[in-house]
């Protein structure tokens, strides 16, 4: 009652104002443009939301189907009943909780919100699709002749291996490629940073060089070499052929990495006792451990995304790294049954997946060449 | 803490000489500022002497040992960056133990002297942050105790106050001095910044385009410049540059003729300094053009006979106002004469 009078009161001061204000001419309306600029505030955030959610929508609709069938699918065929459903349900959802967080500015309001509306997605979902759900696609992780099951013959060369053989063979690609291109990247994109030498200029921009030409036409080149020095379907003929290809580009980013530690830290710790080879590490590298992370990152997941190489050079079934155990159950199934096909898709994104979410911070962090501030 | 001696000391990039033959000597515990402008070879020098830069000709010697072949690490030489160079990675008590790790030093040991050098340069209470949570002045201080806990043979101070404002810079000029005086380390300073140099160091060495143009305390500097970049150089407002022409008594500044005693002869340049130049009832001729209070004085510009003339006058308030004429005296002492081919000052004086 009390604040209802003091509202009045206070509308009827502010009209006051207004119309002395419209009288004086000179007095700008300040509540009016205060609210002029909150609704164009809100325009602005809901039609940026909108435009977002509509742009990321093709490209996690097709990983959000991949899951779905990997939870639904059974031998013969696929629906998208439970995908529209579960559509249905997620979207408004989303809706709904983009609207509270444009109304609601406390965080509290904002996290119950989202609470609720979890619980009721949670609910809706159980009721609507909770029954098609099963795991059988992923037998495939305990089960190695689950192909031959399938088709009663799979096509790659006798047996398909258990998929833990891939997966250990993909974990040994990424973390040797990780390990490898960290090594010789930091020392060279160092060395490159510091020292004058002749022929850097042009050292330079051969890497960049390397990096714009397309590895790919080198592909019958290498195949021939490797089975000229026999790591022909090796897996260290595929880790090596990998880092050398790859490493230009990370030497380069970790050069300008370099560039950006002050010569000043390093002449202190030279002068403070340390040895080149001591300041490097005690000082310069922790300084570029943003860099040396995003680095990681990306040489893991590019070795364990890889595709073309590994399919050339890598043929006996013991060396299937993840990549070619999905294309061989493709290759093999596809059409016969969809949801084994996207069980494996799934649990080959995993990884990959988690370490991405794991070191966003850092990724984030990095700017070609650049320090964080 | 050493006698530091450089003879003929030089430093050649690929395109230009940095330092082109420097010597000097420096006395066990001296303080000394090394001035000059940007790009003299002061930081070069310095770089030199903490064993970053190897020397293209010349000696260093510490102690009467050469050195020059002795690795950065091993030469014992304390230093502070103009960017302070603190490890970003390392808390502030780390930074200070980082030399210590690199001698045969106990860790508990190490970390008692780190203590005590953090105590004198007045940081302990922040010894557990990391250098990105202090302030510059911080900053500099943790600098200072990294440099000194290894107790070196000679402290390198490459300008350190020229990021701090102007109050902890004041406050920091002291602190340094007493630190020094109390530990009695052999100090060099680098600095752009005159009064830095003047209130600092026992002596100052003046350099100019990689050579030392002079040695000597800041009075000697002011009063008996050898040359005309120093006098330039040393003083605040600058001194009062005339080109004149000296013949047989006189002397010819513009319009002027003053009476010359002494050796000179030709083309002369007159330095007079603006605190020289008095008011009084009998002098030059000038027209007050423009008055700046500065504070406890005020700068004037006039123009006469001579050309453009600026003089100090004490007082917080002008008492000659834009327009008045007035007469400029300078006792003949006062005045400076240089040979204007070879910029070296000449033995001789002018009255008006």
């Amino acid at each position: 009652m009390a604040a209802d009078t003091f509202a009045t009161v206070a509308g009827a001061a502010a009209e006051a104002g207004a119309t002395s204000s419209a009288a004086a001419g000179a007095r700008p309306d300040w509540p009016a443009l205060a609210r002029r600029a909150r609704v164009k505030r809100a325009a602005g955030q809901s039609a940026l939301l909108a435009f977002l959610l509509i742009v990321s929508l093709p490209i996690i609709l097709p990983y959000f189907w991949m899951v779905v069938i990997s939870f639904t699918a059974r031998s013969g065929g696929v629906s998208t009943e439970v995908l529209w459903t579960t559509c249905a349900v997620v979207v408004p959802a989303v809706m709904i909780y983009i609207v509270v967080h444009l109304m609601a500015p406390s965080p509290r309001v904002r996290m119950v919100a989202g609470v609720l509306l979890l619980m009721t997605v949670g609910a809706l979902l159980a009721s609507l699709v909770g029954g098609q759900l099963h795991l059988a696609n992923y037998r495939f992780l305990w089960r190695t002749n689950i192909i031959e099951e399938i088709r009663s013959k799979a096509t790659a060369g006798g047996q398909f291996p258990s998929v833990w053989i891939a997966f250990r063979n993909s974990l040994l690609l990424a973390f040797s490629q990780t390990a490898i291109i960290l090594t010789v990247a930091s020392l060279a994109g160092y060395y490159i940073s510091r020292f004058a030498f002749r022929g850097r200029e042009a050292f330079l921009q051969g890497m960049l060089v390397l990096h714009a030409f397309p590895a790919m036409t080198l592909i019958i080149p290498i195949f021939l070499i490797l089975h000229w020095v026999g790591l022909l379907d090796t897996m260290a003929g595929v880790i090596l052929v990998l880092a050398t290809i790859e490493l230009p580009f990370y030497v380069f980013i970790l050069k300008g990495f370099f560039d950006a530690v002050p010569w000043d830290i390093e002449m202190s710790a030279m002068t403070d006792g340390a040895t080149r080879r001591q300041a490097f590490r005690l000082v310069v590298l922790p300084q570029i451990k943003v860099g040396l992370i995003a680095v990681a990152v990306f040489a893991f997941i590019r070795a364990w995304e890889e595709y073309i190489f590994v399919r050339t050079l890598l043929i006996e079934n013991k060396n299937w790294v993840m990549s070619l155990y999905l294309f061989w159950v493709s290759d093999d199934i596809m059409g016969v049954d969809y949801g084994i096909v996207a069980a494996v898709s799934v649990f080959y994104v995993v990884p990959s997946l988690l370490l991405y979410v794991f070191c966003q911070k850092y990724l984030t962090q990095m700017t070609i060449g650049g320090i964080r501030g | 803490m050493a006698r530091i001696e450089l003879t003929n000391l030089r430093k050649q990039w690929a395109s230009a000489a940095a330092v082109a033959g420097v010597d000097l000597a420096i006395e066990d515990g001296a303080f000394i500022a090394v001035l000059g402008p940007s790009g003299c070879g002061k930081s070069t020098t310095l770089m030199m002497l903490a064993g970053i830069y190897s020397p293209t000709a010349g000696d260093i010697v510490f102690d009467g040992a050469r050195v020059n072949d002795v690795e950065a690490r091993d030469r014992n030489v304390g230093i502070v960056f103009q960017s302070y160079a603190l490890y970003p990675n390392m808390s502030v008590l780390e930074n200070v133990m980082f030399p210590l790790r690199f001698k045969k030093v106990e860790r508990s040991e190490a970390e008692r002297r780190a203590r005590e050098t953090a105590a004198l340069v007045q940081i302990a209470p922040l010894l557990d942050r990391r250098p990105s949570q202090l302030s510059g002045g911080q900053q500099q201080r943790v600098a200072l105790a990294r440099a000194l806990v290894k107790r070196p043979h000679l402290l390198l101070l490459d300008e350190p106050l020229s990021n701090l404002d102007a109050s902890l810079r004041l406050s920091m000029r002291t602190e340094i001095r007493r630190i020094q005086r109390e530990l009695g380390v052999t100090t060099i300073l680098v600095t752009h910044d005159q009064i830095e140099a003047t209130t600092m160091a026992d002596r100052i060495v003046v350099m100019n385009a990689g050579r030392v143009e002079q040695v000597g305390t800041a009075k000697e500097l002011y009063e008996r410049p050898h040359t005309l970049f120093v006098a330039t150089f040393v003083g605040s407002p600058p001194i009062n540059l005339f080109d004149a022409r000296a013949e047989a008594g006189t002397l010819r500044v513009h319009e002027a003729n003053l009476s010359l005693s002494g050796a000179a002869g030709g083309a002369v340049v007159l330095g007079i300094r603006p605190e020289s130049l008095r008011v009084e009832s009998a002098g030059t001729p000038a027209r007050v053009t423009a008055a700046e209070p500065m504070g406890r004085e005020v700068l004037y510009t006039a123009q006469g006979p001579m050309g453009v003339v600026r003089f100090l006058e004490a007082g917080a308030e002008a008492r000659h106002r834009e327009g008045d004429s007035l007469l400029l005296a300078f006792s003949p002492q006062e005045s400076l004469l240089f040979d204007k081919a070879t910029g070296q000052r000449l033995e001789a004086h002018v009255s008006a």
